[in-house]
């Protein structure tokens, strides 16, 4: 029973290396050869920053006698990865699973179907343990002189480390079932607190290096107080050099915690997983409601489904964001920008510069882009209602820009604060980043009438795995970068000032165009979508 | 009020409606029923302009749904079989959508979300989101936004399907009351008990084609409807 309970899960966990997620069909052999090489190359390449990690802390911290200290940095490190990259799926695959209830009804002890869905979880745990650990190794042995015991050493280690992050998760995930639907604005607390994770990742890995330096300058008061705050990672590192009484004691500690985990969360997984943790009932009062025209109905029911979805928000609208805050720091930081520019002598180039600056993070922004897969399995709704299939359209795009224009009004005008524009590109900067704003826009939609995605069953397919998504977001990319090339090529012919114009016509016009087509052509494959 | 004629749909090489035929008219409540996949839901999908045909044509009270879908479309009310709604809205936020799309002024729709929510004992539930609903709550609701806009036509796919039996008791009422008003009701169902003690007139269809329609007495003569039913499947 576990063995057939274990091969189900592993068939879920690895199901995306041989199957479609979109389609639902599987794979080719060589489309899934492909595919476990994209994702090696993937792995090999977050590797190598471990690497670097690994090689700048190895060798000073054996050469001072401080070997199982590189292995507490390192194992701390894979740890907070690995939790980290496995926390997200940990609630859902545990507590959330599709088929909880076709399980529970079967005559199988919830602690066997906990298991087989922790072994999912250690599956992912382990995926992320590698990236980290592998270089962690192989570093190790280019130091140390390679030897059995010692490997035998470092892969019980990495075993007990990747049980570790399992429990750990497996906690984690325990919590967020636990407080899961008691929060009121579930979506907005699960962007902020993504966006806070998100932050503390970018300023660690921006400071990565000075952290590593300092750790370095500091190795022995941070190895000391390491010993005392953290024993047992103290007698891992111990442990990874080959002591076998420090092995077997950070061993029985991690299966300690691993069996007192399990019993707990075997006794309450019942319970978590069937009961209905929806927030506190709130009761129907009927109230004054305001009567809206078609336009406005449709427009809000468009606003509804962004802010319904944390996922929709923090994949397609961190321009939202990060415009405002981009104004916030450009005001804060505005003497380095000016002299920044200054030194770097680039006051020929500084219109277009705020232009695709403004560009880049406005492209943040594509809500337009799944916006009309995000529909599923409900469009026959706007189908069947009494509105044009361009009522529904302009909807999605009138969206689109509020979301993106409004907030680009403050960092649009702490640009041309900052730069002390010309009364020309007080007026042009705005215009061709207000044109652009509106191709995007236009563009995202008219790709995702192009390639539409309606069955899907976790939207997240929708909103990122889907190449419409990506054509809209990287298409603003390469449409920011053309712009700029262009420049440099048609500089000698003619001005800045012209080649604003000229730039603003040709957004103008080619959006003109794309927006014919989706009030003409677009409507129509709306309207017949299916 | 619903006429349909020579309808064809096809998918591919198969024809799912092949040459159908129906006049629905006001104040009738008409069956269609057939086995799985006879061709009832693309035929009901065409009548509402969610599904492009490739033959005949479809009139609402005289207006063709190719020419003018969104007039026709303001009379039509269609309750799918699956009710996939916004599951981002809650049920309270869906009805004044569906009210506010169909123009249905504040009074008369908080008149008629109460007297209907009420009834179907929705009420309590309009504040939670819709993705917290049960299929049979769903269902509920899907009806509930149907009639906010007192459509003249209403269309339904397997409209039992998921309910309780005291909403399907109250669906009956409420599809006698409408007809009563001069509305027209098409609907399918497996269900043929309900439908031989509902309906007015029956079609039968089976692989697209129709092979019977008439009133009800016309249809089953002496017999049931299931048995003809049967018997025009080739199962007695």
């Amino acid at each position: 029973m576990t063995k057939a309970l274990l091969k189900k899960q592993m068939m879920e966990v690895f199901a995306w290396i041989y199957k479609n997620r979109k389609t639902g069909k599987l794979r080719s052999k060589q489309g899934m050869v492909g595919y476990i090489v994209l994702y090696l190359l993937l792995f090999a390449l977050l590797g190598s920053v471990f690497f670097v990690a690994a090689i700048t802390l190895c060798e000073p911290l054996v050469m001072s006698g401080l070997g199982w200290f590189y292995w507490c940095l390192m194992g701390l490190i894979s740890v907070f990865f690995g939790v980290f990259g496995s926390v997200f799926n940990t609630y859902a695959s545990l507590y959330q699973a599709k088929d909880n209830d076709f399980l529970l009804s079967m005559p199988i002890p919830t602690s066997r179907i906990l298991l087989a869905r922790m072994v999912g979880v250690y599956a992912m745990g382990l995926m992320y343990l590698l990236i980290v650990i592998v270089p962690t190794i192989i570093v190790w042995f280019m130091t140390v002189s390679i030897s059995v015991s010692g490997l035998i050493c470092v892969l019980l280690i990495s075993i007990l480390l990747s049980i570790l992050i399992l429990v750990l998760a497996a906690v984690l995930g325990w919590a967020v079932a636990l407080i899961a639907g008691k929060l009121k604005h579930k979506n907005l607390v699960t962007v902020f607190a993504s966006l806070v994770f998100i932050g503390a990742y970018y300023y660690f890995y921006a400071r990565a290096s000075v952290m590593l330096q300092d750790l370095l300058r500091n190795a022995e008061n941070v190895s000391n107080q390491m010993k005392i705050v953290l024993y047992p990672l103290y007698h891992m590192g111990l442990a990874a050099e080959g002591n076998w009484l420090s092995m077997m004691f950070f061993a029985a500690c991690v299966l300690a915690v691993f069996g007192i985990v399990y019993a707990v969360l075997s006794f309450s997984f019942l319970k978590l997983a069937t009961t209905n943790r929806g927030a506190a009932r709130k009761a129907y009062k009927e109230q004054a409601v305001k009567v809206r025209s078609i336009e406005s109905a449709l427009l809000q029911k468009e606003l509804r489904r962004f802010l319904g979805s944390s996922n929709y928000m923090l994949n397609c609208g961190l321009g939202i964001l990060f415009m405002p805050l981009g104004a916030a720091a450009l005001v804060w930081k505005a003497a380095d920008v000016r002299m920044f520019l200054e030194l770097a002598a680039l006051d020929n180039y500084i219109p277009l510069i705020a232009a695709a600056g403004i560009g880049v993070v406005a492209t943040m922004n594509d809500i337009t882009a799944p916006s009309v897969s995000l529909e599923g399995k409900s469009l026959w709704l706007v189908q069947v209602f009494p509105v044009t299939a361009k009522q529904a359209l302009t909807a999605k795009l009138k969206l689109h820009l509020l979301l993106t224009v409004i907030p680009a009004i403050p960092l649009i005008a702490v640009v041309e604060w900052l730069l002390a524009m010309t009364p020309f590109y007080a007026i042009f900067v705005p215009v061709v980043s207000v044109l652009f704003i509106f191709l995007m826009a236009v563009l995202g939609l008219v790709i995702n009438l192009k390639m539409p995605n309606l069955n899907w069953t976790n939207e997240i397919v929708p909103i990122k795995q889907s190449m419409g998504v990506m054509f809209a977001l990287f298409g603003g990319w390469v449409i920011i970068i053309v712009s700029g090339v262009l420049y440099v090529l048609v500089k000698k012919f003619f001005g800045m000032e012209v080649y604003f114009v000229l730039i603003s016509l040709l957004m103008l016009m080619v959006s003109g165009m794309l927006y014919r087509w989706l009030m003409t052509k677009g409507a129509d494959i709306f309207q017949s979508l299916a | 009020m619903l006429k349909i004629e020579n309808l064809v749909k096809v998918y591919g090489e198969k024809k799912a409606v092949d040459d159908l035929s129906l006049h629905i008219q006001p104040g009738e409540i008409y069956g269609f029923i057939g086995h799985n996949g006879a061709g009832k839901t693309t035929t009901l999908k065409a009548c509402c302009g969610i599904l492009q045909y490739d033959g005949g044509e479809i009139f609402v009270d005289g207006v063709s749904i190719k020419e003018d879908p969104i007039g026709c479309k303001k009379k039509i009310a269609y309750i799918p079989d699956n009710p996939d709604l916004y599951e981002f809205m809650t049920g309270i936020q869906f009805l004044n959508f569906v009210a506010d799309i169909f123009g249905v002024s504040s009074e008369v729709r908080q008149e008629r979300i109460r007297h209907y929510a009420d009834a179907f004992e929705l009420t309590k539930d309009l504040a939670q989101p819709i993705s917290s609903y049960s299929h049979g709550m769903k269902q509920k609701l899907a009806i509930i936004s149907a009639l906010v806009h007192e459509p003249c036509l209403i269309i339904m796919d397997e409209p039992f399907v998921g309910l309780d039996p005291k909403a399907t008791h109250l669906l009956k009422e409420i599809m006698k009351e409408m007809c009563s008003c001069g509305c027209a009701i098409f609907f399918s169902t497996h269900v043929l008990e309900v439908a031989e003690k509902l309906c007015d007139k029956v079609a039968i269809i089976k692989a697209g084609k129709l092979i019977r329609s008439g009133t009800m007495e016309e249809v089953k003569g002496d017999t049931s409807l299931e048995d003809v039913f049967l018997e025009l499947e080739g199962e007695k």
